[in-house]
C-alpha cells in the first residue's frame, strides 16, 4: 500500500505551501472521495490524446503549483469546460501553454472528463485548522450561496458521519439536497462523507493547514470533487503539536 | 492546584501600595483589607503606613503568610515584581497594568518576558492578568481589585467568568442591582497563564459555586477552553460575543467563512455547553443551572394564570427550541377536573386568574411523565399569593426544574420571592426572562457532554 500523503511530503521537501490540483484530488481520492478521472499532459497533441480517451466532452485546467485561483490566472485562459470536441481541447491547451511559457512558468494541463454540473448541487466541504480552535470542518452551499448568503454550518473536527449529516441539515438550503421542484434528491450521506474526510486529514495532520472541495457535485448516487485545494504550512514538517500561546483581550 | 494561591489566599501583599486616595495602589489595599487575613503594604519609596499597616520595601520582607500580590506597578516593572514574588515564595498575582500583549510587538514581548519571570524560576507564580481588574470572592470579603464600591455584591452561588475585566464588572454589578449573589467574579484579562481552562476548573471545584457564566471573546486557546467545559461536573453557561466579525484570512472560502463566533456557538453545541445571548441571559439562564436539577429533555409544561403572558413565553421557548409537548390524557383529566370548563388545557395550561386551585394544577402538570421541566406564570394577587406549599412538595418529589415568573408590586416582589427561591425554585419578573431561563434549561439538556454525540435535530445557532 502507497503512502496516502506522498504529495503531501513531496511538496512539504520542495518547500512548497500548497498541492496542485491533482496532487490534492489524489489525496482526498485515497480517503475514499471521488474525483473526475484525468491525466496530466505537457502538450497540445497530447492533451487531444487524453481527451480521446476520456470521452468528450472534457475539461482543460493549467496545472502549476503555483497557480492557485486558475480561472482569475492569465486573464481567465486557466480553466476551460465543456470542450467537446479535438479542435476546441487542442486551442484551450495551447491558449494555457502560451500563456504559461509567457510567465516562464513550468505548467502542465489537466485534461478532466467533464461533469455536468447541472445533475447535481453544488457544496463547499472544507477543513482549517484555526490557531484557537484545532482542526474545523465546514459545509456550505456552493456557488453564490456560499459567498452572498454564508449559508454554512461548523463544527471542530474530527466529526462523526452522523454529525456530518447533522451539519447539512443545519443548512437553510438543507430541502434542496432532498429535491426541489423536480430537481432529483441528492446523496447526503456522501457529502458527509466528505465532510469526515477533510476534517479527519486536517486532524491527522498537523502539515496540512486546510483542505477545500469547492465544489463538491453532490449528485442522487454519491458526490464527485470537481476542485480541491491543500494547503500546507510548511513550517511543520513533523506532526508535532502547534499550538499558538494565549494572547490578548481588549477589555 | 496552584491557582488557588490567587483565588483561596492565606495572605495579600500589594505591590506599588501607596497612601494616597485615588491612585490603584491606595484602592486596592481599601479593598484588600477588607480581606480576613493579612494584608502587606509594599512600596520601596514609600515610608510610615497605610490603613494602619507598615509600608514594607519588597515582598521578601513579608514575615508571615502570604500567597497573592495584587500588583499594582506600571508594565515595565511587572516582570521583576513577578519574579521577586517567585523567590518569595508567592505562588498567584494580579496584575492590573495595561500595556502587554493587547498593546502590540512591544507588549507582547514584555508579556513573553512576564510568562518568563512567572514560570521559569524556582517556584512558579500563577498570574491572573495583565489587563485585568481583578476578581471577587464576596463571601471571604476578599476584593483583589482596584475598583471601588465591589463590597456591595452579594455572595452566592454564581461563578462569574469573563475575558473582559469591564464586562465581569457589567455582569457583578447588575447581579448585585438584582440581588443576585456570585461566589466569585473574575475578569480574566491577558491570560497570562491564568486562562479559562484553569479559572472553570477551579470554581468546579469550589464548594460554593453550582454554575460557571462564562463570557467569551475570542480567547485563543478555544480547544483548551472547550476540553475543560466538557470535563466539569458544575453546569457552564456561555456568553460569546463576536458574531459580526470575521475571518481575517481569506486565501480561501474556507478560510473566510469560519469565523470563531461560529466556531464558539458550534464548540460549545459539540462540548455540551448552553449558551445564550445577552449578559441578562447570562444571570437568568445561570440561576436556573446553579438551583434546578439538571433537566431530563426539551420537554417544558408552561402553566399560566395569564393568557397573555403565557402566549409570549410558549412563543419564545418554541423559537428556542423547547418543546411544548400534549400533556398526558390523564394529566389533562385531572386538570378538566379542577377547572371544568377550562380554555385551554394542553400546553400551556391557562387557568384564567390566579385562584386558589393553580397549585393543584401546576402539581398536575409537573408531575406528568412527558413533562421534564415547569414553568410557571402567575401575576401576584393579594388574597391568594402564591402556590408555595405546594411547590415545596413539588421540588422534592418531582425532581425537575421548576421556574416562576411573575409580576407585582416591586416592595410585594421583594417580600415573597426569596422564599420561592429558598425552596429552589428561581424566580423572573418578566416573562421573556422566565422563557430565557427556561430555554438555557433545555440547551443544557439537548447539548449532551458526551464527545461527538449531539442528537439528531439538536440545534446549533449559526
Amino acid at each position: 500500500m502507497t503512502n496516502p500523503l506522498t504529495p503531501v511530503d513531496a511538496a512539504l521537501t520542495d518547500g512548497r505551501t500548497a498541492l496542485t490540483e491533482s496532487e490534492a484530488k489524489t489525496v482526498i481520492a485515497d480517503r475514499g472521495l471521488v474525483t473526475p478521472t484525468g491525466e496530466l499532459v505537457r502538450a497540445p497533441d497530447a492533451a487531444v490524446e487524453a481527451a480521446e480517451r476520456l470521452g468528450f466532452p472534457v475539461v482543460a485546467k493549467v496545472a502549476a503549483p503555483s497557480v492557485q485561483h486558475k480561472s482569475e490566472w492569465a486573464g481567465g485562459v486557466g480553466v476551460n469546460v465543456n470542450l467537446g470536441d479535438a479542435d476546441a481541447v487542442r486551442t484551450a491547451a495551447t491558449q494555457i501553454f502560451d500563456a504559461a511559457s509567457d510567465r516562464d512558468l513550468d505548467a502542465a494541463v489537466l485534461i478532466e472528463e467533464g461533469i455536468d454540473i447541472e445533475a447535481g448541487l453544488e457544496v463547499i466541504v472544507g477543513a482549517t485548522r484555526d490557531p484557537s480552535f484545532g482542526p474545523t470542518v465546514l459545509v456550505g452551499l456552493g456557488g453564490i450561496a456560499v459567498e452572498i448568503l454564508q449559508d454554512t454550518s461548523h463544527r471542530i473536527a474530527p466529526v462523526s458521519t452522523a454529525t456530518a449529516l447533522e451539519m447539512t441539515r443545519e443548512l437553510e438550503a438543507s430541502p434542496l439536497f432532498d429535491g426541489y421542484r423536480g430537481s432529483p434528491a441528492v446523496d447526503r450521506e456522501a457529502v458527509a462523507e466528505a465532510i469526515v474526510a477533510v476534517g479527519d486529514l486536517v486532524a491527522e495532520r498537523e502539515a496540512i493547514r486546510e483542505v477545500e472541495i469547492n465544489p463538491l457535485l453532490a449528485r442522487p448516487d454519491g458526490a464527485v470533487a470537481l476542485d480541491a485545494l491543500v494547503s500546507l504550512d510548511s513550517e511543520v514538517h513533523g506532526d508535532g503539536d502547534h499550538r499558538s500561546g494565549r494572547r490578548q483581550n481588549r477589555s | 492546584m496552584a491557582v488557588q494561591d490567587v483565588f483561596d489566599p492565606s495572605g495579600i501583599a500589594v505591590v506599588g501600595a501607596s497612601d494616597t486616595p485615588g491612585k490603584m495602589g491606595y484602592e486596592a489595599v481599601q479593598n484588600a483589607i477588607e480581606f480576613d487575613g493579612p494584608v502587606y503594604p509594599v512600596n520601596p519609596s514609600a515610608s510610615g503606613s497605610v490603613f494602619g499597616r507598615e509600608f514594607l520595601d519588597s515582598v521578601g520582607a513579608i514575615d508571615g503568610p502570604v500567597d497573592l500580590a495584587l500588583v499594582c506597578v506600571p508594565a515595565p516593572v511587572v516582570p521583576s515584581v513577578i519574579a521577586e514574588c517567585g523567590e518569595a515564595g508567592i505562588g498567584g498575582a494580579v496584575i492590573f497594568a495595561g500595556g502587554f500583549a493587547e498593546a502590540g510587538a512591544d507588549g507582547e514581548q514584555l508579556q513573553d518576558e512576564l510568562v518568563a519571570a512567572a514560570t521559569e524560576g524556582e517556584n512558579e507564580v500563577d498570574l491572573l492578568g495583565p489587563n485585568t481588574s481583578g476578581f471577587l470572592v464576596p463571601d471571604e470579603s476578599l476584593y483583589a481589585t482596584f475598583a471601588t464600591g465591589i463590597e456591595t455584591v452579594p455572595a452566592g452561588n454564581l461563578a462569574i467568568v469573563a475575558q473582559s475585566g469591564g464586562l465581569a464588572y457589567s455582569l457583578a454589578f447588575q447581579a448585585e442591582n438584582r440581588g443576585i449573589g456570585v461566589s466569585a467574579m473574575v475578569g480574566l484579562g491577558n491570560r497570562a497563564t491564568v486562562g479559562f481552562g484553569e479559572a472553570i476548573a477551579y470554581f468546579d471545584g469550589d464548594d460554593r459555586t453550582d454554575a460557571i457564566l462564562l463570557h467569551v471573546e475570542g480567547a485563543d486557546d478555544a480547544r483548551d477552553l472547550l476540553e475543560t467545559c466538557r470535563a466539569v461536573e458544575t453546569p457552564v453557561l456561555a456568553y460569546n460575543v463576536g458574531e459580526e466579525d470575521v475571518g481575517d484570512f481569506a486565501e480561501s472560502h474556507t478560510g473566510a467563512l469560519t469565523g470563531r463566533y461560529e466556531l464558539y456557538e458550534a464548540g460549545f453545541a459539540q462540548y455540551g455547553v448552553p449558551t445564550v445571548r445577552s449578559t441578562a441571559e447570562l444571570l437568568d439562564g445561570g440561576r436556573a443551572l446553579a438551583t434546578c436539577p439538571r433537566p431530563d429533555g426539551p420537554n417544558v409544561g408552561v402553566v399560566t394564570a395569564q393568557a397573555g403572558p403565557g402566549i409570549a413565553i410558549a412563543d419564545r421557548l418554541k423559537a428556542a427550541g423547547a418543546t411544548l409537548p400534549s400533556l398526558d390524557p390523564e394529566t389533562q383529566a385531572v386538570i378538566e377536573d379542577i377547572l371544568p370548563g377550562i380554555t385551554f388545557s394542553a400546553n400551556p395550561v391557562d387557568t384564567g386568574r390566579p385562584m386558589p386551585a393553580f397549585g393543584d394544577v401546576v402539581a398536575a402538570v409537573a408531575r406528568d411523565d412527558t413533562i421534564d421541566i415547569v414553568l410557571v406564570y402567575e401575576l401576584y394577587e393579594g388574597g391568594i399569593g402564591y402556590p408555595t406549599e405546594t411547590l415545596e412538595e413539588l421540588v422534592s418529589a418531582v425532581d425537575k426544574p421548576i421556574v416562576f415568573a411573575t409580576g407585582g408590586p416591586d416592595d410585594t416582589l421583594r417580600e415573597t420571592l426569596p422564599e420561592l427561591e429558598a425552596l429552589g425554585v428561581p424566580t423572573y419578573r418578566t416573562p421573556e426572562a422566565g422563557a430565557d431561563a427556561v430555554a438555557a434549561l433545555v440547551r443544557a439538556a439537548k447539548r449532551t457532554r458526551a464527545p461527538d454525540a449531539v442528537s439528531p435535530g439538536a440545534e446549533v445557532s449559526r
